[in-house]
């Protein structure tokens, strides 16, 4: 599976999948592949969880600008 | 110098009084008085104070809050120009309210009036909030309790996503046009998916910055759909009526923008649940064909046998009816050299006094040849004969 899916895309693939293996009808190595790759997203999601860390950056707006041309000594 | 036509004149009113930005915005409080309608459904009034008097007229009636009556005390907004027919000025109401209330109030009814006759608030218009939105737009305060709330529900709850700081002052001067850029500078950056625009609790003046009407413009023109978290519960702001969502504090606003990790824990878990009990049932759903199939073979099988059985007994029959035993149970005998155990079928295979062996349908005894004869003639001739 790709590493690089986003969060939203990894639930809605897994939730796609949980669908068709509940819907049944299916091949045994297809339900296999499925299970295995099923499991393997939400495991996937759960690290995403737990490694992430919240990322903040700054825009530079007149106000801002502003602000930090004030801070300077005169 | 020349000499002005009348109409030059009041042409000349018109156009000096429509550029004026204090008549073109106004409110005016004054009684109403010679209240009179048109038939065509527009209101003519007088606004007038001890020894001063305004004309006004309204056309439609749509933005009219209350029921005009003689004697009423009002404030109305509107703009001021000259009726060039009867070259009387005039004052042009849009709105009217009562009087006591305080200019802000009204300025936010009217704004409020005025964007909702837009449409800037209709449902219909406001964008879904992105499920799990990747980068977030703050547009705050730097720096504030506001920010640092923000900052930790979100980093709690789903830490999945990146916060763009857009700062701006949330009040005073510039805070109108700070939050105005504050949009503008999100609008420029890529990939910004949701807005949180949000400010601390406080008095109307305050939070004056969130009626202003180019705030309610930026929220309406930003590319990402917009919650706003102004104030307290309490407070209702023009910003909250166009934002795409309102939420009550800016803390709520920062949960409304991300889902909650842990209900994201406990959907990732039923689904794993969900999986393990599908291919289960998968499983056993083989298992019972696998058993159905083993069933069937089976009964095949035994079908197979039961014919073969049967088939046997026939060739047993068959096999019954040609074996010397029957023949002995007719009553013939199996005579043997008892020195050679060699089967005696012709005369001269015996002599006088040879031991021999009998065997009949249920037993054998032993005998001893005591005379020989060739031929059968006479036993034959023993038979009665079909031809005499």
């Amino acid at each position: 599976m790709d590493e690089q899916l986003s969060f939203e895309e990894a639930l809605t693939r897994l939730e796609r999948i949980t669908q068709t293996l509940e819907e049944g009808g299916l091949k045994l190595e297809e339900a296999i592949a499925l299970f295995e790759e099923g499991m393997k997203l939400a495991k996937i999601c759960n690290e995403r969880l737990n490694a992430a860390e919240l990322k903040i950056s700054q825009l530079q707006t007149p106000f801002e600008q502003g602000l930090e041309s004030k801070d300077e000594p005169p | 110098m020349k000499i002005y036509s009348v109409a030059e004149v009041t042409g000349y009113l018109r156009e000096l009084l429509e550029a004026d930005s204090l008549l073109t915005d106004l409110w005016v409080s004054g009684e109403v008085s010679n209240l009179s309608e048109s038939a065509a459904g527009h209101l003519y009034f007088t606004l007038k104070e001890e020894a001063s008097q305004l004309r006004c007229v309204l056309f439609h009636r749509a933005r009219l809050a209350l029921t005009l009556e003689n004697g009423m005390a009002v404030v109305a907004h509107g703009r001021i120009s000259i009726y060039e027919v009867s070259g009387t000025l005039q004052f042009y109401v849009d709105l009217v309210q009562p009087e006591g209330m305080g200019i802000l109030h009204l300025e936010f009814e009217r704004l409020k009036a005025k964007l909702a006759e837009e449409g800037l608030f209709e449902p219909a218009r406001k964008r879904a909030l992105p499920p799990f939105p990747q980068r977030i737009g703050v547009v705050t305060s730097p720096d504030s309790a506001v920010l640092h709330d923000i900052i930790n529900i979100i980093s709690r709850r789903y830490p999945l996503v990146e916060l763009v700081l857009s700062p701006t002052p949330v009040q005073g001067d510039g805070a109108t046009l700070g939050i105005v850029q504050a949009f503008d500078a999100l609008n420029d950056t890529e990939g910004i998916d949701l807005v949180i625009l949000a400010r601390g609790g406080g008095s109307l003046e305050e939070l004056q910055a969130f009626n202003e009407e180019k705030v309610a413009r930026a929220i309406y023109a930003s590319r990402a759909p917009v919650i706003s978290g102004v104030g307290h519960d309490t407070d209702f702001t023009i910003a909250d009526f166009v934002a795409d969502k309102r939420a009550p504090t800016p803390s709520a606003a920062a949960e409304l923008a991300v889902p909650h990790r842990v209900e994201l824990e406990g959907r990732l878990q039923s689904h794993s649940r969900a999986l393990v009990a599908a291919l289960s049932r998968e499983f056993e759903r083989y298992r019972q064909r696998i058993d159905e199939l083993t069933r069937v073979t089976t009964m095949h099988l035994g079908n197979l046998l039961t014919i073969s059985r049967e088939k046997l007994r026939g060739r047993e029959l068959k096999l019954g009816s040609l074996s010397p035993l029957a023949t002995l149970g007719r009553g013939y005998a199996l005579v043997q050299h008892s020195a050679t155990g060699e089967v005696i079928s012709h005369i001269n295979q015996v002599h006088r006094g040879d031991a021999i062996e009998v065997k009949v349908s249920d037993g054998q005894f032993k005998s001893r040849v005591t005379g020989l004869k060739k031929g059968l003639q006479a036993w034959m001739n023993s038979f009665p004969s079909k031809k005499r």
